[in-house]
């Protein structure tokens, strides 16, 4: 075990996969000669050369097609954005290109590509740069979605991405890059799609999140022992596919939930895991479930007001004590 | 349109209120910032006045019902209004009601309840993003502002919890019966989350007759914790009706005991006793004062009072008003005394604040004297003496028996020579007084008659160490002893 910050996990996992496989490639803008946006790909150029780590112009619709050409004839490309915001440029691609080519050819062809950025809000960032992105791509079959919380789960998740014969999005978080935590060095290591994680046991409440959200959700649970209450907080790690059976084995044991994460209120995964609750433990509800959203508004730039709208603990603490009928 | 008037947060603590009384009849009109009813709080009788213009049109919880917050009690809007569906919706509260009195209007239950489809479409968009209790916070801070049903004025509100049940406003709204006699809607159904229903399948239990307490009377789980053991023996009718009722009256003892429902004052003191004794360490100093000096100063000023007539300032000093600045005087002197326990931080604090307990009917409530260490002996006896009787009377506003620092409570007008008090949270320590006892003392070498008074301090040990109360007890008995000092500084 190495205790690494969360982007030099990303870097790690990338590296490590780019030595097993020689047709794993970066590209986007920024990721060699500056060393990444976010400096999660620095050193890289040095190391594996132009070739394969591959700076573009600002044309995210552009290298995205050229990404999913290369990895529909065999190779395995993972594009940086430098936030998922700039994805929606290639939305195109990625919707109708990246997602849907393995059915279009009748499985002649696959893409073995990842797209990853960091997601959601960062520090005054503005609306147009704060998006929750996953919200978008978690909607469409033929993408999977992961957004790992942790150094440990960044490098794992970020391996089994580029080892997936099919489009995967890792969206990462600006807040969450100098993290540090022990990670596993065994480059075989990985952390499978569709496992979350019990990030803290307890029998009181679950309370469901990924990315940033599990640590602001770690905060609340905290606070809520102090007052008796024992929150279970489940990191979902993967998003699509889902673990439906974490989620629910979770609630059957504490018959309450709320999910908190970053995004609008409106649709969105955490409506879909409200869904599944409901559906598959109905039976074993005390409450109705509840979710912490980002507030249904544009982000303003105003850093008061941005803290207003963006999920904080205290409102997961408002929540919990509702489903857990305390005032 | 007519809507309905909920039970709001009249105090910090409230979580329920009992309407004491109507100021208003059905049929009333009703202006803006009128007195509709008072309701008593775990605190003290507060005024509930309108936030809207109207008529009010009907009466869901009648005086002495007890309501939970953000529920139904009653309904406003103009003059002839239709109010069935809303009557309807809301009508578990006056169901017990209005049967009594067999004036059950012709209300179109069945489509009443049926009525989620309209609301659907709100629950869906963002706005329905409210809280109940939300509402009543807002009604509470933005006073006199028009109340907006709309629900977007959740400033007040926690800014990203969402999907809220106040979906379930009108629509679903079942406010917890009075009498708690069923959880029954107007439409007859049983509100009881899917849990419950699932505990109830498996163990054969009954709901019927079960008191909710979830929002809108919803049973949840905790209302099963004592329904559990007895499965429903009772409800298999004829064969008890018929066979048995001398083995009923030999089971049960013939003597039951006067039950008295608690009150709101009664339920306070409950929480918040218990979680002193079970949170708070606590020990006891106890010390024994001579207290000569003080009977002889307490004669002096009370005979100078009476010769003052109308020009005293107050008419009399009891024993209690000049320890009250005693204490204060020795809080001063000792600080770390006046303190109080946070799990970060001990808070010492800056200003001598005194919470005075005060016995009321059914129980006690202790209003705070502010800054006793700068008020004169006299200006703390006529505030005791204010402060008591508005007390007796349920008139003090909460934030008149909150924030105090250091508790005194006094029970020698009852003959009690010493006693062990019970802590009032936050705050770090209670002295207890006992009466003034005239008994043999000792004074030089001979005995002769004196009189002594007892108190015992009460200290939160994680604030108060044993040799700072006792440091604290050494400068109030030396004020006690000397007590010139007392109305000087």
């Amino acid at each position: 075990m190495s205790a690494l910050r969360y982007r030099e996990a990303i870097r790690a996992g990338m590296s490590e996969e780019m030595e097993r496989d020689d047709r794993v490639f970066v590209i986007g803008e920024e990721v060699g000669h500056y060393q990444g946006a976010y400096k999660v790909t620095e050193g890289m150029l040095e190391k594996f050369g132009a070739k394969r780590v591959v700076d573009t112009p600002i044309t995210e619709s552009g290298f995205t097609g050229i990404a999913i050409g290369a990895a529909m004839v065999g190779l395995r490309p993972i594009v940086e954005y430098m936030t998922w915001n700039f994805s929606a440029v290639a939305f195109d691609q990625i919707l109708n290109n990246a997602a849907k080519v393995r059915q279009m050819s009748g499985g002649q062809l696959n893409v073995p590509l990842v797209l990853r950025a960091p997601n959601g809000s960062a520090r005054q960032v503005g609306s147009q740069h704060s998006h929750s992105m996953e919200h978008f791509y978690t909607h469409i079959p033929g993408l999977k979605c992961v957004a790992p919380a942790t150094p440990a789960d960044a490098k794992g998740l970020i391996k089994t991405a580029i080892r997936d014969d099919d489009p995967v999005l890792y969206f990462e978080s600006e807040t969450l890059y100098s993290i540090k935590g022990e990670v596993p060095d065994d480059p075989e290591i990985t952390v499978p799609f569709g496992v979350a994680r019990v990030a803290r046991e307890g029998a009181g409440v679950t309370i469901i999140a990924w990315s940033r959200m599990v640590h602001v959700a770690l905060e609340a649970a905290e606070k809520l022992a102090a007052e008796g209450i024992e929150a279970e907080v489940i990191d979902l790690r993967s998003l699509r596919p889902l673990d439906e059976e974490a989620i629910i084995k979770s609630v059957k044991k504490t018959h309450r939930a709320v999910v908190a994460y970053e995004g609008f209120p409106y649709g969105g995964v955490g409506a879909e895991i409200v869904d599944r609750i409901q559906r598959l433990a109905f039976d074993d509800l005390d409450a109705p479930v509840l979710r912490v959203t980002t507030r249904d508004v544009p982000m303003p730039y105003n850093a008061k007001l941005e803290q207003l709208v963006i999920p904080q603990a205290a409102g997961i603490i408002d929540a919990v004590k509702q489903v857990s009928y305390r005032s | 349109m007519a809507k309905l008037l909920e039970m709001p947060k009249l105090s910090p603590t409230m979580e329920e209120g009992q309407i004491a009384s109507w100021s208003k009849k059905e049929g009333d009109a009703v202006a803006v910032d009128d007195l509709l009813a008072e309701v008593e709080t775990d605190k003290a009788t507060m005024e509930f006045r309108s936030f809207d213009k109207g008529t009010l049109l009907k009466i869901l919880a009648p005086a002495g019902t007890v309501v939970k917050l953000g529920q139904p009690v009653a309904i406003i809007g103009e003059k002839g209004e239709d109010i069935s569906a809303l009557a309807g919706s809301a009508g578990g509260g006056d169901a017990p009601k209005t049967e009594a009195k067999g004036d059950a209007k012709p209300v179109k239950t069945g489509k009443a309840k049926d009525d989620d489809a309209p609301d659907e479409a709100a629950r869906n968009t963002p706005k329905s993003e409210k809280k109940p209790d939300a509402e009543a916070e807002a009604a509470e801070n933005d006073e006199g502002e028009d109340h907006d049903d709309d629900g977007e004025d959740d400033a007040n509100e926690e800014p990203e919890v969402d999907a809220k049940p106040k979906a379930a406003k009108p629509s679903e709204v079942a406010p917890q019966p009075a009498d708690a006699a069923s959880s029954r809607g107007s439409d007859g159904r049983l509100k009881a989350s899917p849990y419950v229903r699932k505990i109830a399948r498996e163990q054969g239990l009954s709901l019927e007759g079960l008191a909710g307490t979830g929002p809108h009377g919803r049973i949840i789980a905790r209302d099963l914790e004592g329904a559990k053991a007895p499965p429903r023996r009772a409800s298999t009718p004829s064969v008890a009706g018929k066979s048995a009722p001398s083995s009923g009256t030999s089971m049960a003892s013939s003597v039951e005991p006067e039950k008295r429902p608690l009150s709101m004052m009664r339920k306070a003191i409950a929480r918040r006793l218990t979680e002193s004794k079970q949170t708070v360490p606590h020990f006891y100093l106890s010390i024994d004062v001579d207290a000569d000096p003080l009977h002889a100063l307490r004669e002096q000023v009370n005979a100078d009072l009476a010769a003052m007539g109308e020009k005293a300032p107050v008419v009399k000093l009891s024993f209690n008003d000049i320890i009250v600045k005693a204490v204060a005087i020795a809080l001063v002197q000792v600080p770390t005394c006046n303190a109080q326990f946070t799990p970060d931080a001990i808070l010492i604090h800056r200003r001598v604040d005194i919470s005075v307990a005060v016995a009321v009917d059914d129980g006690l409530v202790t209003p705070v004297v502010r800054d006793a260490d700068k008020k004169s002996v006299a200006a703390i006896a006529t505030e005791i003496r204010e402060l008591a009787g508005r007390a007796k009377a349920k008139k003090l506003k909460p934030e008149e028996m909150s924030n105090g620092t250091f508790s005194i409570s006094n029970l020698g007008m009852y003959g009690i020579d010493d006693f062990a008090a019970v802590i009032n949270p936050p705050e770090g320590a209670i002295l207890a007084i006992g009466q003034v006892r005239r008994e043999p003392v000792v004074r030089g070498d001979a005995i002769v008659p004196g009189r002594r008074l007892g108190m015992t301090l009460s200290c939160d040990h994680r604030v108060v160490d044993g040799a700072v109360g006792a440091t604290f007890l050494k400068a109030l008995r030396g004020l006690l002893e000397h007590p010139s000092p007392i109305l000087l500084l």
